[in-house]
């Protein structure tokens, strides 16, 4: 479908702005606007200065389950699920949103934001399709994100209950437990 | 402090509220929303105050914003009581975790 709208045309090159400038690859902006390849591929060297990565996109939902990431993207879904309820907005501008608030606060803490706005635009997807839900932590109340039919009454999140080596490392901008 | 004095802080922490307020809606409102914690209704009205009307608003002996987390939970993790073996941000990411998946208290 091709864009014939000046103003909804307009409307998905400022997304795709916001996009690129938050670090968002190709193939988001391939499935969330209706412009072409060869112009989403200009834009994204006009705002980067570069040209766009190339290779094919995290699909798996593994990595959302180990400890680290899980803490982020559990702090980016429930921001979007926030904004979904209160606000009402496009499916893609929840996402932007939501990102860039999840970056604000990762940044406030002086952590390194794990969760790439890619990454998170695919967690979106993969609850959309049922592949991952969120879960009410049993100790804390909080909810994260867990494949779904998690057993709710025996979960605990990683912040409750840490592996036990996790939190440990020295690299900066990790979470730590002490 | 005496009563007057307490009536001025007041009146002046209820205005600097409603001003981050409005420009915080004024500059993205979903956003707001949810840094504010309000609801669409409440974002919508005090978008449209006037600076005359903040200032009647904001004058009276109680304040206008109120406490977001009440639970012993969401208080531990942020003034690290309890559990001292977490690290502070750690802390402070689990409160915020905690506090982004309230959103009934906004609507």
């Amino acid at each position: 479908m091709r864009v014939k709208s000046i103003l909804t045309e307009a409307k998905q090159i400022e997304r795709s702005i916001a996009l690129i400038k938050l670090g968002a690859r190709l193939q988001v902006l391939e499935s969330e606007t209706d412009l072409s390849y060869e112009r989403l591929l200009r834009l994204y060297k006009e705002v980067a200065g570069k040209s766009p990565s190339k290779g094919q996109l995290p699909f798996s939902t593994d990595w959302f389950m180990t400890w680290q990431p899980n803490i982020h993207a559990s702090l980016f879904l429930n921001i979007h699920e926030y904004l979904n309820k209160v606000a009402a907005l496009d499916e893609i501008d929840c996402v932007i949103k939501a990102y860039q608030l999840y970056l604000e606060q990762i940044e406030a803490q002086s952590l390194e934001p794990l969760l790439s706005v890619t990454r998170a635009w695919r967690l979106v997807k993969f609850v959309d399709n049922g592949m991952l839900t969120m879960t009410r932590c049993a100790s804390c109340g909080g909810h994260f994100v867990t494949h779904p039919h998690e057993i709710a009454k025996h979960f605990h999140c990683g912040l409750c209950h840490p592996p036990a080596r996790a939190g440990k490392g020295k690299a900066s901008g990790g979470i730590r437990m002490h | 402090m005496n009563a007057d004095q307490i009536l001025l802080e007041i009146r002046e922490a209820n205005l600097s509220y409603l001003m981050l307020a409005q420009s915080l809606i004024r500059t993205d409102r979903d956003q707001a929303l949810y840094r504010l914690g309000i609801s669409e209704e409440s974002a919508s009205l005090i978008g449209l105050l006037t600076p005359a009307q903040m200032m009647k608003i904001a004058s009276g002996n109680t304040l206008l914003c109120r406490f977001r987390m009440d639970d012993d939970m969401v208080w531990g993790l942020l003034t690290n009581h309890g559990k001292s073996a977490a690290n502070d941000s750690t802390s402070r990411l689990h409160a915020s975790i905690l506090m982004a998946g309230r959103h009934q208290e906004a609507a």
